[in-house]
C-alpha cells in the first residue's frame, strides 16, 4: 500500500515561527530583499542552482550539487524541518540559503549560495539566517562547517566561531563549529543588517517571480584568450572561450 | 639624448588569473610585438615585485624572453616595489634614448592571488621600514590611514570625498574590458544607507573597504623604439617626453608633514620640465590610486591643484571624463586593479590609448598630453612619466 | 631594567635620528659615520593614528591601534597605541613592550599609553 509507505517515509515538520521578510540597501545601491520560500516555489530556484553544479571554481560544483539535493529533498519531503530563505534583487535571485532546525535549542546551518559575487551578497544572506535561528527561532546556538576557503574565512573569522569538534555536523560529517547568542550579539552590530517591513512594491516585485540571475558565477575563464582574441582577426580564441563557458 | 616613441601596447585582464606567471607576463607582449608589427626586440625589460616571495620564481625576465622566443636578446628583471613598472620604462628609455639600442620591450608583469589576501598585503608590508614599522604590524593600507586621518583633518577632507573617487573609478572600469571590478557603487551603498557600514567596513579606519584597491594578477606590455625604428612602424607617434624620480625617507614617520608626498612633488616637476610642459597642460592622467586619498594628494602634489583643493576639483566633477581635467579613466589601481609589478606599465599603457584615440566608450576627447604617476613604497620611491602625442 | 629603544645621535651636528642611518640625513658628512646611542623620550604627542581592522596574520587580535607620536625633543616614532579614544594631538607615554611574535622570536617596540 503505497500511500501508508509514504506516510512512513515523510516526516512531520514541526510549527516554527517564519522568517519575518526584509531589505537591505547594496554596495551598488539596489535594494535586496531576503524572505522565507516555501516548498511550491522551489521548482523555480532548482534550474538556477543546477547551472552551478558545473562551476569548478571556488567550490561553487560542490556546494550547488547538495544545494540542490537539499532543496529537492525538502520539496519532496525528505528532511525534517528545514527552511528556505532567499535573497533577491529586483525579482533577480541572487543568493539561497538554507538550514535544519535540530531541537529547540540547536539549529544546523547548511549552505550559503550566492549567485551574485561581490557587494556581500553572501554575507548578508548567511547573517539573515544566523537571525531566524537566534532571533525569531530563540534557538542557543546554531552549528556550522564551511566547504570553501571563501566560506571559512567569512563565516568562522568574522563571526570568531567556537569549536564544536565533538559534535560531527550534518554535512559530511565534519567537525562542528558553532555560533552563539553571545557571540551573535557581538557581531551584530556590524554584520547584521536589514531594514523590516519590506516596501510593498519591493516583497510584490520578489513575490511576483523568482527570475533568473544576470551575472551568476561562471566556470574559470580563460581572459588570456580575451587579450589573443584582441590579436586574432578571426576571433578564433574569443569563440573557443564562449563555446567554454556554455555560450553557445 | 635620442627622442624616444611608444612603438606598441599590450595588457592582460587585471584579475585573478589562473595562469604561470610566464604568461601573464608573455601575453601582454605578444600583443605589442602584433600591435607595432615587429618581430625582434634588442632588450626586455621585465618589471615584478614578488616572483621570488610569492610564485617561487625568480628570473623571470631570462624565463619571458624564452617564452616569447625573443632570445638571444638581453633580459633584466626590475624590482622596485609597487613603481617597479614606471622604473622599467625609465630604463627603456635610457635604453633607447642613450643610442644603445633601438627597440626595447618593457613587460610588468604580477601574480598575487596565488596566495590569499592577508599573506599578499604581509608581503607588500615587507616594502616598509624591517625595525621601524614592519615590526609593528604595519602594513600598507595602516600607513594609508594615518595619512588619510592627518590629510582629513588638516585639508577638510571628508568620507564622502574619497566615497566619491571610488564611485568615478569604479564607474570608469565599467567601460574597460581589461578592469578587475565591473561593479557600479554608489554614495548611498557604500556611504549613506543604513547597510552602509556593513557593506563598507573600516579597513584602516579613516579607510573602508571600497576606498582600498584590490589584489590583482595582471600584466601589460610597451614597447619603445627611436626615431629612426618608428620609420618602419605604422603608429602614432606617441612621445615618452619626460621621466621623473624621486625619493623620500623610508620610515614615514622621518618626514617633516607626513602629510606631504615630497616625492611625488619633485619627481612630478622632473617629468614635466622634461617634457617641457606645464601641470596644466594635461589632457589626462593616471595617478597611483591604491587608496582613495592617494588620488586626491598625488592630484595636488604634482600640480594639478593647489594643496588642499584637489578634493573641491573632485566635488565639481573636473576629475570625471568630460571634466577639465580626467583622472583615471581606466578606472585606476581601485577598479582597474593592482597587480604591484605591472600597475606602473599598465597605466602608462592606458595613457598611450588614450592619446592615440583608441580608449573607445572611456575616451578623453582631444587627449594630447597624458601623465603617469606610479608611487612605490608609501611615497619613498615614485616615478612620473609624461607622454606627449605628436603631429 | 627599563626597557628603551634608542636613536642614534650624530656626533658632528647632534641630530637625533630613528631608525639608524649610516649618513647623517642633516650634516650629510660622509668622513665619519659615528653616532651616539641614546635612549629616545617616552613622552610625547600623537600626530596620527589607525586602527587596522584585518591585522597580519600572525597577531591574534581582531584590531590593531597604530600612531606615529612626536616625541620631546622633536624626534618621532611609529608606533602601536594602546588607547581607547585617540585624539590627534593629545599626550602619550610610552613603554617598551613585545609586539610582534615571529615563531621563537620576540620583537620589541613602543607602546603607546594616554599620558
Amino acid at each position: 500500500m503505497p500511500v501508508d509507505l509514504e506516510k512512513i517515509l515523510r516526516p512531520i515538520d514541526t510549527p516554527h515561527p517564519r522568517f519575518p521578510a526584509k531589505y537591505m540597501t547594496l554596495a551598488n545601491g539596489q535594494e535586496m530583499v531576503i524572505r522565507q520560500v516555501d516548498r511550491d516555489e522551489i521548482p523555480d530556484i532548482l534550474p538556477h542552482v543546477e547551472k552551478l553544479m558545473r562551476v569548478e571554481r571556488d567550490y561553487y560544483h560542490i556546494v550547488s550539487a547538495r544545494v540542490y539535493a537539499e532543496l529537492l529533498s525538502y520539496h519532496t519531503y525528505r528532511v525534517q524541518d528545514e527552511y528556505v530563505l532567499i535573497a533577491q534583487v529586483d525579482g533577480e535571485l541572487v543568493a539561497v540559503v538554507n538550514g535544519r532546525i535540530v531541537n529547540p535549542d540547536i539549529g544546523m546551518s547548511l549552505h550559503t549560495l550566492s549567485m551574485r559575487r561581490g557587494l556581500r551578497v553572501g554575507a548578508h544572506a548567511f547573517a539573515a539566517k544566523m537571525e531566524y535561528h537566534i532571533d525569531i527561532l530563540k534557538q542557543k546556538e546554531v552549528l556550522i562547517v564551511a566547504e570553501s576557503p571563501i566560506g571559512f574565512r567569512r563565516w568562522m573569522i568574522e563571526y570568531k566561531l567556537e569549536k564544536r569538534f565533538h559534535i560531527p555536523h550534518e554535512l559530511g560529517g565534519c567537525p562542528s563549529w558553532a555560533l552563539t547568542k553571545e557571540l551573535f550579539d557581538k557581531a551584530r552590530n556590524t554584520l547584521v543588517v536589514g531594514r523590516r517591513p519590506v516596501p510593498d512594491h519591493l516583497l510584490a516585485k520578489a513575490k511576483a517571480a523568482i527570475l533568473t540571475p544576470t551575472d551568476p558565477p561562471k566556470p574559470p575563464e580563460d581572459l588570456l584568450a580575451a587579450t589573443r582574441s584582441m590579436l586574432d582577426n578571426t576571433g578564433t580564441s574569443l569563440l573557443e572561450m564562449k563555446k567554454k563557458l556554455g555560450g553557445m | 639624448m635620442r627622442e624616444v616613441y611608444v612603438a606598441g601596447i599590450g595588457i592582460t585582464s587585471f584579475t585573478r588569473l589562473e595562469y604561470p606567471l610566464v604568461e601573464i607576463a608573455a601575453y601582454p607582449g605578444l600583443m605589442a610585438l602584433r600591435d607595432s608589427g615587429i618581430k625582434k626586440v634588442d632588450q626586455l625589460y621585465v618589471a615584478n615585485m614578488g616572483s621570488g616571495r610569492i610564485n617561487g620564481q625568480t628570473g623571470l625576465a631570462s624565463a619571458v624572453v624564452d617564452h616569447l622566443s625573443l632570445t638571444p636578446a638581453g633580459a633584466v628583471t626590475i624590482e622596485n616595489g609597487p613603481a617597479s613598472g614606471a622604473s622599467a620604462i625609465k630604463e627603456g628609455f635610457l635604453a633607447v634614448a642613450s643610442g644603445m639600442h633601438e627597440v626595447v620591450m618593457v613587460i610588468g608583469a604580477e601574480r598575487m592571488r596565488e596566495v590569499n589576501a592577508l599573506e599578499a598585503t604581509d608581503f607588500v608590508a615587507t616594502l616598509t621600514h624591517p625595525l621601524a614599522e614592519y615590526i609593528y604590524g604595519v602594513t600598507l593600507p595602516s600607513l594609508a590611514g594615518m595619512f588619510a586621518r592627518l590629510y582629513m583633518e588638516k585639508y577638510g577632507v571628508t568620507s564622502r570625498h574619497l566615497a566619491m573617487v571610488a564611485v568615478k573609478n569604479h564607474h570608469n572600469a565599467m567601460d574597460n574590458f581589461f578592469a578587475h571590478l565591473h561593479e557600479e557603487i554608489t554614495i548611498a551603498g557604500i556611504l549613506d544607507s543604513p547597510e552602509a557600514s556593513t557593506n563598507n567596513p573600516f579597513v584602516a579606519d579613516p579607510l573602508r573597504f571600497y576606498d582600498v584597491c584590490p589584489v590583482s594578477d595582471g600584466g601589460a606590455c610597451l614597447i619603445l623604439a627611436s626615431a629612426d625604428a618608428m620609420k618602419k612602424i605604422r603608429k602614432p607617434m606617441i612621445r615618452l617626453a619626460g621621466i621623473g624620480q624621486a625619493t623620500d625617507t623610508h620610515a614615514v614617520h622621518e618626514r617633516k608633514d607626513p602629510t606631504d608626498l615630497l616625492a611625488v612633488r619633485e619627481a612630478a616637476t622632473q617629468s614635466f620640465a622634461m617634457a617641457n610642459v606645464q601641470p596644466g597642460d594635461v589632457d589626462v592622467a593616471e595617478l597611483h590610486d591604491a587608496f582613495t586619498i592617494l588620488e586626491i594628494a598625488e592630484s595636488e602634489e604634482v600640480g594639478f591643484f593647489k594643496k588642499g583643493e584637489g578634493h573641491c576639483a573632485l566635488e565639481k566633477g573636473e576629475t570625471k571624463i568630460g571634466g577639465k581635467l580626467p583622472i583615471n579613466p581606466s578606472g585606476g589601481l581601485k577598479a582597474k586593479g593592482h597587480p604591484v609589478g605591472a600597475t606602473g606599465v599598465g597605466q602608462a599603457h592606458e595613457i598611450v590609448l588614450q592619446l592615440r584615440g583608441e580608449a573607445k566608450k572611456r575616451q578623453v576627447e582631444n587627449a594630447r598630453i597624458g601623465f603617469t604617476c606610479n608611487f612605490g613604497g608609501f611615497g619613498n620611491n615614485v616615478v612620473c612619466l609624461t607622454f606627449i602625442k605628436e603631429k | 631594567m627599563e626597557l628603551n629603544i634608542y636613536g642614534y645621535k650624530c656626533r658632528r651636528c647632534g641630530h637625533l635620528h630613528y631608525p639608524y642611518k649610516t649618513i647623517c640625513k642633516k650634516c650629510g658628512e660622509n668622513d665619519h659615520n659615528e653616532f651616539d646611542i641614546v635612549p629616545l623620550p617616552k613622552k610625547g604627542k600623537l600626530l596620527t593614528y589607525t586602527t587596522l581592522y584585518n591585522p597580519p596574520s600572525d597577531y591574534e587580535v581582531v584590531t590593531l591601534s597604530l600612531g606615529i607620536v612626536e616625541l620631546e625633543g622633536g624626534s618621532r616614532i611609529t608606533g602601536q597605541l594602546n588607547i581607547k579614544n585617540p585624539k590627534i594631538g593629545m599626550k602619550v607615554a610610552g613603554k617598551v613592550e613585545i609586539v610582534r611574535n615571529d615563531e621563537y622570536k620576540k620583537h620589541l617596540g613602543m607602546v603607546f599609553y594616554p599620558a
